[in-house]
């Protein structure tokens, strides 16, 4: 047992209130782990003096594997001896995030053998995150979760780990099966994402609609959102239900309504499907009278990011609409292709929205072979230059328009 | 090119560039290919069986990983020296 080393009146600040506390968490690991014990010490300490004393990056992993461990160091060792490592560890999460608490038991014993206790469930990246353990321990830690079927997850100029929202597993708005889509597309790119030959990292995200709860339009480099193709069928009687327990439709949903294409004229509503974004916003609110139809698939976004290199960006439209079902043989080709032209075209740490940006979407659309379309325009042009190659003009005197 | 001389090949390129240049995967298979003649497919196989057996390893800094010698640290660490 592990007595509290370091008085922490900071920290203390932050168990007060009925909400959860990151603080008493990291005290209950201390009483039986000198990491956790000594992080509570070095986090103090930032807190007061206001200054991070952690080091990231180096030569640490597991034999063979380019990525799945992040080295992690306190630039005060002698201070704070237990936390001389703090290495993470990425385990590649189930697809939606669904674990038996069986499962769960038998991932936390390993790591309180050989790590802090301390996990991050999840880590922004997706995986399952296991925080702070020392460089010897890291072939054991390999070993123990890989005999049960566990894998690494991403990290550097790799392939990210895949992830995905719920999906049609809990939720009846799901357009495609954003499972088996991420479980295929994890399969699919297990090189990648073991073996990091990227210009810099990768990510790709699968939404089932438009209400992205994966956020994979802000934070995937291929944001995957399910979409249909046919109209919104409308319960009138519903409509007017909601009315009825006091929804104000014509502020709540029709001003809403990014393409306003919806009318509403205190009896009935209307949609001009044609006009229709397919944002989710009135399907969203009014679950019971608003319901997609016809024809699903996905709309492909490319680009997102936080700013590093250059600002950040959010995902725009490279392919409006894609079937998608197994085997995936069109998405797989297609992202193979995205990957290639990215890895011809950039430099070191670049992502591939930037690159895109930089070397235009033309270049990026005849390479992977998708046709422009008005979808993917994601503003109106600055400039008033317009570079046509000889090819152009072939097109245009071929079809005798001159 | 038998396999042994290309790892060999792979390995001086390595040591070439030690302390030069972070070298990616694939900045490896473009130039040991260039300078042999080997198609990068075969380099890629070769380099990654050295990296499995811990003749040269993954590296990562500042966002970036890249390949590189193993130091002596590292093989007393993975049970290899």
């Amino acid at each position: 047992m592990s007595k509290k080393k370091h008085e922490t009146p900071m920290l203390d600040e932050l168990k007060k209130g009925p909400w959860p506390s990151f603080v008493k968490e990291i005290e209950k690991a201390a009483v039986k782990s000198e990491t956790a014990n000594d992080t509570l010490g070095q986090v103090e300490k930032s807190y007061r003096t206001r200054r991070g004393y952690w080091k990231h990056g180096g030569i640490v992993g597991v034999l063979g594997y380019g990525g799945g461990v992040i080295g992690r160091y306190t630039s005060l060792p002698e201070e704070f001896p237990g936390v001389k490592f703090f290495h993470t560890v990425r385990i590649n999460q189930p697809s939606g995030w669904f674990y038996t608490s069986k499962a769960l038991r038998e991932i936390c014993d390993i790591w309180d053998k050989y790590g802090s206790g301390l996990t991050n469930i999840h880590g922004s990246t997706g995986d399952l995150v296991l925080l702070g353990t020392n460089t010897e321990s890291l072939e054991a830690i390999f070993a123990e979760y890989s005999s049960r079927g566990w894998d690494l997850g991403g990290s550097g100029s790799a392939m990210r780990t895949p992830s995905c929202c719920l999906g049609p597993a809990r939720c009846e708005w799901s357009n495609i099966n954003t499972l088996e889509i991420n479980y295929q597309l994890t399969q699919e790119f297990q090189d990648e994402l073991h073996r990091p030959a990227f210009p810099y990292k990768f990510k790709i995200k699968t939404s089932g609609c438009a209400v992205d709860c994966v956020a994979s339009i802000a934070r995937a480099d291929l944001s995957i959102i399910g979409t249909w193709r046919g109209k919104i069928q409308i319960d009138q009687s519903e409509v007017q239900n909601y009315a009825k327990k006091g929804m104000n439709i014509n502020a709540e949903i029709v001003n809403m309504c990014p393409t306003q294409c919806i009318t509403y004229d205190g009896k009935e509503m209307k949609i001009d499907d044609a006009e229709c974004s397919r944002c989710m916003h009135c399907i969203a609110k009014m679950t019971k009278a608003l319901r997609p139809s016809g024809e699903r698939g996905a709309t492909l976004l490319m680009g997102s990011k936080a700013p590093i290199v250059v600002g950040s960006l959010l995902s725009w439209v490279i392919v409006p609409f894609i079937k998608l079902e197994p085997p995936y043989k069109e998405l797989k080709e297609l992202i193979r292709k995205m990957i290639e032209w990215w890895d011809e075209n950039s430099k070191p740490r670049e992502r591939i929205g930037e690159v895109i940006e930089i070397k235009g979407m033309r270049s990026f659309l005849e390479y992977i072979g998708v046709p422009p379309s008005p979808a993917q325009v994601k503003w109106p042009r600055k400039d008033p230059f317009i570079f046509f190659k000889d090819e152009d003009f072939e097109k245009v005197f071929k079809k005798g328009k001159y | 090119m038998e396999k042994e001389e290309l790892k060999n090949k792979i390995f001086e390129y390595m040591q070439k560039y030690k302390g030069k240049k972070k070298l990616k995967e694939k900045d490896v298979w473009k130039g040991v290919g260039e300078e042999t003649g080997v198609p990068g497919d075969e380099v890629k196989k070769a380099l990654r069986e050295m990296i499995d057996v811990g003749k040269l390893m993954y590296s990562y800094g500042g966002g970036a990983s890249s390949v590189e010698i193993p130091s002596e640290e590292y093989l007393k660490e993975k049970g290899l020296l």
